[in-house]
């Protein structure tokens, strides 16, 4: 199993003591754990896919960036993301008053711990089973 | 790691991972139980086997077949009809089981020769019928009969039948689930892209991992219809053989029971560049949201017609569903399905009914199901994997639940303890997806939490010491007495038909006019 790498970036910004950040990114993460599917894939690569693509469109677009839909597969992402996008900025009206910075520290902080969560962290067995 | 540890099985050091409590502060990483493993001798499990995983789930659904089993007849008689996926075409799968009903003679001499008679036999019988499935079982497997050549043999002499061979005899994996398995691959790699469809829509789906139980699969196809969506084939639920050959072409796989069906969606992505997009069929608020996923990956034209049919779905059903969460708050529930119920309904059960899920358990699911249902379930919930009926006996006297919601033979025991139970495997009163379906689930777990059945069950009547003018309870004294006065509001119990599905076989549905694609012939 993959060791968690820390994220430095990140790091400074918790040792900046931002608690604040660390409890917003829990509440994001609970809210995809209780509510989504796609980040559960059954092979580890899978989830990496998931995760890297899904995360990196919400990320994307909460940065008021256009995501890139030029193939099914990024549709696909795509719409699972648009549901966390207004899922986050409606549960979560502190969404909407962060800046640009803060967002994108917010959701490598997120994608850190959905990738802990479901990958490196993860105690399932199945994760690095060859074929499906 | 928070691992329980059964008394009844204290002597199965073997059983001591199989089971967690997600206490406080806990999650995935740190609450798992061991999943998908060989079940432990000594202990007795509610499993089925391989080829019960593979015809019983995925292959009898499919309706314009004859599902015929190579094998002893108990095999076959054990897979039928236990599970109701109704179709279209007069339940044609439901009524017909066929086998080939296996001896020791057979066993001794082979069985290829009696098979081939058998299926001639079954094709003359019906001979509207062209398309058959053909299963193996250990006795099959282990003589070693040849079911491929006996079906090429078949083709060959009867033009125009086609005939799939599953090889997953009863002991191919730990449970069902490995039947699972071997008849997703066993389709793609045989079956898949072997008809071409008639493209109706500009927008085309699978509706993949669905058996239709009660017509489950049948309200979601009306949905996905009515937003101008053609669904090319239903894995496996009222599907049609030909349609599912024709997988290949459609836009995207979505996706319900992973549990049974991703291995298929995932070879359709690897092969074909077909999207997979996981949902819940289940449950108000995530029934919509993923009607809203599927609308958004097309347009959006489609997008205006799924908000119009969750607008109206929900206006008309919401105040119903309100009337049975008002009486069902607070009340104790085990969640004790197969497999993918257990994280289909983990946490939308409990906000939509009010009911507290203490329990979750799975016979044959994988630590991924479990990985979802526990983090879909609140703290204090005791997760079980392959439970035997001595664990689920002390889990419910440790949990006292008002209810199981659980398949038929944990169903029993529990009923023999008087917890009522309901059937999430057949149904009680399906279907229960769609907006309907989920007020009818919450009107039957009302009526079998409350039902004064059980208390009067628990009247020993050849002693005659009870009182015989108050033997029964009306609904106001059973399940009102905890609702506000100005919210009693009777007017809004369920008010549906009984049957809600028969009527959608009739519509016609209008699809945007598909585009020509440049790949269309094969
Ligand atoms: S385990 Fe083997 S013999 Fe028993 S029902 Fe399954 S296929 Fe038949």
């Amino acid at each position: 199993m993959t060791s968690l790498r820390p994220n430095l970036k990140l790091m400074r910004l918790f040792e900046e003591n931002d608690m604040e950040m660390k409890e917003r990114i829990a509440i994001l993460e609970n809210y995809i754990m209780q509510r989504c599917l796609w980040q559960f894939h059954s092979r580890a690569w899978d989830r990496e896919n998931q995760n890297n693509g899904i995360l990196g469109i919400t990320k994307t677009m909460l940065l008021g960036e256009e995501p890139d839909l030029s193939t099914p597969e990024l549709k696909c992402y795509w719409v699972d993301a648009k549901c966390l996008v207004d899922g986050f900025k409606t549960k979560f009206p502190w969404v909407n008053e962060m800046n640009k910075e803060d967002i994108a520290a917010m959701m490598d902080g997120l994608k850190e711990r959905i990738d802990y969560v479901t990958i490196h962290g993860s105690l399932n067995e199945e994760l690095t089973v060859k074929l499906y | 790691m928070p691992y329980h540890t059964f008394k009844c099985s204290e002597m199965l050091p073997d059983r001591e991972k199989h089971a967690v409590i997600k206490g406080p502060g806990e999650d995935i990483t740190s609450a798992l139980p061991l999943g998908n493993l060989n079940t432990v001798p000594g202990t007795i499990t509610e499993r089925g086997c391989a080829y019960c995983g593979a015809k019983h789930v995925i292959g009898t659904p499919m309706k314009d077949v004859i599902h015929m089993s190579h094998g002893p007849m108990g095999c076959t008689y054990d897979t039928w009809q236990t599970k109701r996926y109704i179709s279209d075409n007069d339940n044609f799968q439901l009524k017909y089981t066929f086998a080939t009903d296996m001896k020791e003679k057979h066993v001794v001499f082979g069985a290829e020769k009696m098979l081939k008679q058998n299926i001639h036999e079954a094709f003359d019988a019906f001979p509207e019928i062209n398309r058959m499935t053909l299963y193996q079982t250990c006795a099959s497997a282990l003589i070693g009969d040849d079911m491929d050549a006996i079906a090429k043999q078949i083709m060959k002499e009867r033009p125009g039948v086609d005939i799939f061979v599953c090889n997953a005899p009863g002991f191919g994996g730990t449970s069902q689930t490995g039947g699972h398995h071997k008849i997703n691959i066993a389709w793609i790699n045989n079956k898949v892209g072997t008809v071409e469809p008639e493209i109706k829509s500009k927008y085309t789906i699978n509706y993949v991992g669905d058996y239709n139980i009660q017509g489950d699969c049948e309200i979601m196809t009306d949905y996905f219809n009515r937003m101008g969506i053609q669904v090319i084939s239903m894995f496996t639920g009222n599907g049609s053989y030909d349609d599912l050959r024709a997988m290949h072409r459609a836009d995207l796989n979505v996706l319900e029971c992973a549990r049974s069906a991703e291995y298929i969606c995932n070879e359709l992505r690897t092969r074909y560049g077909t999207p997979r997009l996981d949902i819940d069929g289940f449950g108000f608020d995530l029934l919509a949201e993923s009607l809203m996923k599927v609308a958004m990956f097309f347009g959006d034209d489609c997008v205006e017609k799924a908000k119009a049919i969750i607008d109206e779905e929900v206006a008309r059903w919401k105040p119903e569903l309100d009337w049975y969460a008002k009486r069902l708050k607070g009340k104790k529930i085990c969640l004790w399905p197969g497999g993918s119920k257990l994280w289909h309904w983990a946490h939308v059960i409990e906000e939509e009914m009010g009911v507290k899920v203490v329990s979750v358990y799975s016979k044959f699911g994988h630590q991924g199901d479990f990985e979802k249902g526990i983090a879909r379930c609140s703290e204090g919930a005791l997760a079980i994997d392959d439970p035997n009926e001595l664990e689920a006996l002390e889990a419910m006297e440790m949990l006292k639940p008002d209810c199981i919601l659980t398949g038929m033979r944990p169903g029993e025991v529990a009923k023999k303890i008087r917890i009522p139970y309901l059937n999430i495997h057949a149904y009680h009163n399906g279907p229960y997806k769609g907006f309907e379906g989920w007020v009818r689930l919450a009107r039957d777990l009302y009526n079998a939490i409350y039902s004064p059945v059980m208390n009067l069950a628990a009247i020993d009547i050849s002693k005659d010491d009870f009182e015989t003018d108050k033997g029964f309870m009306t609904r106001t004294m059973l399940s009102d007495p905890g609702v506000p006065r100005e919210e009693l509001h009777t007017e809004n119990m369920y008010t549906g038909k009984m049957d809600i599905v028969t009527h959608l076989r009739d519509k016609t549905y209008d699809f945007p006019a598909p585009e020509p694609k440049a790949d269309a012939a094969v």
